[in-house]
């Protein structure tokens, strides 16, 4: 099992996603939010966060992706994510992150659901 | 702070760009960096940063206009007790306000007064934030709580869908350390008197510990200090029993808890939590562990199914008849099949019969194929020519090379010329045969001429020969016969055995057997016994009178 969070971030559709393997807990919440903040801070307003390699999210994980959801709201970007273990989309339907930010199954699913976002 | 100019308000388009902020879900922090913005402006400051307060530190949340000024401070990132020097401060309730001044020290936030609109505005903001943290932080603690109640819920449902216990090994322990906030975490289930790791997470964790363990008791209890060992590395454990029928099944592991700045202990409440969760896994666990056993018991029948059924075809279906000769071979299988074999066979065109009789070290599939082996290879040299050292030595080689390094065979191998009465034969490592004259005297034994197979890739065998007059007997047999064992563990052994021999030593063999087979059973009075059981037979018909 991957635990300590390994992140890479790809464009598609000019739309940045992040991918994570392994566990988003303070230290793997804080490497997102920095990767979120930085692009960001390079104009970027629609980011997807890609779960697939990811099988475990503590309290403290979610809060710091809660932080980047407000973040984006106050830039009145979009945040979404796709590829969930069944737990964890369970997980983040109960603490109100899908009130807030898209859910998808798939991540094409998820980006042409962003782009028409985007365009609409 | 005192109030020292008048104070221009907003202007009306500015006073609808709060209240369309303030009326925007999620717009507080908008709402306040626009206000702070407005405040900076009037009072000329180069730069404000709001900073929200809880406990006596103020982390820095917002900038409004300059971070720093040239030659000046820069807003520091978080403030602790007073404010730095080189800023006017305005203290608000659970918020700080800090301005930069310019060089003349005018437009700082000490040069106006406390009471004017906009700083009432933004002591009001300040506090609306502060009551939006501590009512988000309650949202997000009921929500987690939900949360935990799911897990215990999966977790029970777990029970009625999961058998596989490496499988649901890992959802217990995943959802464990996610439950707790914990970096690492481990599962060991009880086997025997320790306990052995199942599974770890986060990091390495000692493969096993007794169960008497030291500090382990007082440490599942919540009291003294946990053996921080078990994780190498980790600072703070908690360990809580998963326990079914009132009996211990494993121990449940989680390591340093996280927080926003770091790590820390567990405290009552995550003990609470953890044992909840380990009892709903527990039921999960047993009940795979038992579904397990119960596979691997269908398994090693099947096993002994299939090595019981090799062992059958390779045990001869009828015996050679041979004028002035009887013959025999018998073999009782124990309950867990063993490595015996016999044969008895006609060889060739030479006119001779060939016979052997082994056993093999060890039960179930490995010995049964050995003994394919042993039947095979032992058939194919037999072939090539006649009983020799040099058959024996190739016979070893190919034992060696074929089997375990734990694993050999005693066995007699021998050729008997019907015409000539001649019996040849190779003992190698075999319990002694038996040799009972008709024409009476002490019973001669066919005692060991050489290793046993398999045990060394060299050795040396001898062949010796006797010659059997009519009505003499012989008897070879397995220790399954000698050692067969009383209730009280006496075994049959090879007096009894020589007893039977000389008492049934004129009757047809098939009755002599039948009297070896009865005495065994009764000797064993019920007792399973754990060795196959098998004899082969020799005797030239008696003279007729």
């Amino acid at each position: 099992m991957t635990e300590s969070l390994k992140l890479t971030v790809d464009h598609a559709d000019g739309i940045a996603v992040l991918y994570t393997e392994g566990y988003i807990n303070n230290e793997g919440g804080e490497q997102i939010a920095r990767a979120a903040y930085r692009l960001i801070d390079g104009d970027q307003r629609t980011l997807l966060l890609n779960l697939q390699g990811t099988k475990i999210v503590n309290s403290i994980g979610i809060s710091i992706l809660i932080e980047i959801i407000e973040k984006m709201i106050e830039i009145e970007g979009r945040l979404a994510f796709c590829c969930l273990t069944p737990t964890i989309e369970k997980t983040f339907h109960i603490m109100g992150l899908a009130q807030y930010a898209g859910i998808y199954p798939d991540q094409e699913t998820a980006l042409r659901e962003l782009n028409a976002g985007r365009s609409a | 702070m005192s109030a020292a100019t008048a104070v221009a308000e907003p202007a009306a388009p500015a006073w609808e760009e709060l209240a369309r902020l303030a009326g925007k879900e999620s717009g507080e922090r908008a709402y306040l960096a626009r206000l702070l913005e407005h405040w900076r402006r009037a009072r000329g400051a180069a730069g404000a940063a709001f900073y929200a307060c809880r406990d006596g530190a103020c982390r820095r949340e917002l900038v409004a206009g300059a971070l720093s000024t040239p030659g000046g401070p820069r807003f520091p990132e978080a403030v602790e007790g007073e404010p730095p020097e080189g800023f006017a401060a305005l203290r608000l309730p659970e918020g700080l306000v800090l301005a930069l001044t310019d060089a003349a020290g005018s437009g700082g936030a000490d040069a106006h007064g406390a009471a004017e609109p906009l700083t009432l505005l933004l002591a009001a903001a300040s506090r609306c934030l502060a009551l939006e943290r501590r009512l988000k932080e309650q949202h997000f603690q009921v929500n987690y709580r939900g949360v935990e109640l799911e897990a215990l819920y999966d977790v029970g449902l777990a029970v009625a869908s999961t058998l596989d216990l490496d499988e649901l090994s890992e959802e217990v322990l995943v959802r464990a350390v996610s439950l707790l906030d914990a970096r690492r975490g481990a599962l060991y289930l009880r086997e025997g008197d320790e306990y052995r790791l199942d599974g770890t997470f986060g990091g390495a964790a000692v493969e096993s510990f007794p169960a008497d363990l030291p500090a382990l008791e007082s440490c599942l209890e919540g009291e003294g200090v946990c053996p921080v060992e078990l994780l190498p590395g980790a600072r703070h454990l908690l360990l809580v029993p998963i326990e079914s029928d009132r009996e211990r099944r494993g121990v449940l592991v989680v390591a340093d808890k996280e927080s926003r700045h770091g790590i820390g202990p567990f405290d009552a409440d995550d003990r609470r939590t953890l044992g909840l969760f380990a009892n709903q896994a527990a039921i999960a666990i047993e009940n795979a562990r038992l579904h397990r056993q119960a596979l691997e018991k269908e398994r090693l029948e099947r096993e002994m199914e299939l090595a019981a059924e090799i062992q059958r075809q390779i045990l001869p279906d009828e015996l050679p008849e041979v004028a002035g000769w009887e013959l025999f071979g018998w073999n009782r299988p124990a309950r867990q099949v063993g490595g015996d074999y016999y044969d008895l066979v006609r060889l060739g065109e030479r006119g001779r019969i060939g016979f052997a009789i082994g056993d093999v070290t060890g039960k179930g599939m490995p010995a049964a194929l050995l003994v394919s082996t042993l039947h095979s290879s032992l058939t194919l040299l037999r072939d090539r020519g006649e009983l020799s050292p040099e058959l024996v030595a190739r016979l070893n080689r190919h034992v060696c090379e074929s089997s375990l390094a734990n694993k050999f065979i005693t066995l007699v191998v021998g050729e008997l010329d019907p015409a000539s009465g001649w019996l040849t034969y190779i003992n190698a490592g075999h319990n002694p045969g038996f040799l009972l004259r008709a024409s009476g005297g002490a019973v001669e034994r066919l005692d060991s001429t050489g290793l046993p197979l398999g045990l060394m890739a060299a050795g040396a065998w001898q062949v010796r020969g006797v010659e059997l007059a009519a009505g003499d007997l012989v008897c070879l047999y397995t220790d399954g016969i000698t050692e067969c064992a009383a209730p009280d563990d006496e075994e049959l052994g090879e007096q009894r055995l020589i007893a039977l021999l000389e008492a049934h030593r004129a009757a047809p063999l098939s009755e002599l057997v039948a009297a070896i087979d009865r005495a065994t059973l009764e000797h064993a009075a019920g007792l399973p016994q754990g060795d196959d059981q098998t004899l082969v037979l020799v005797r030239r018909a008696a003279a007729e009178s």
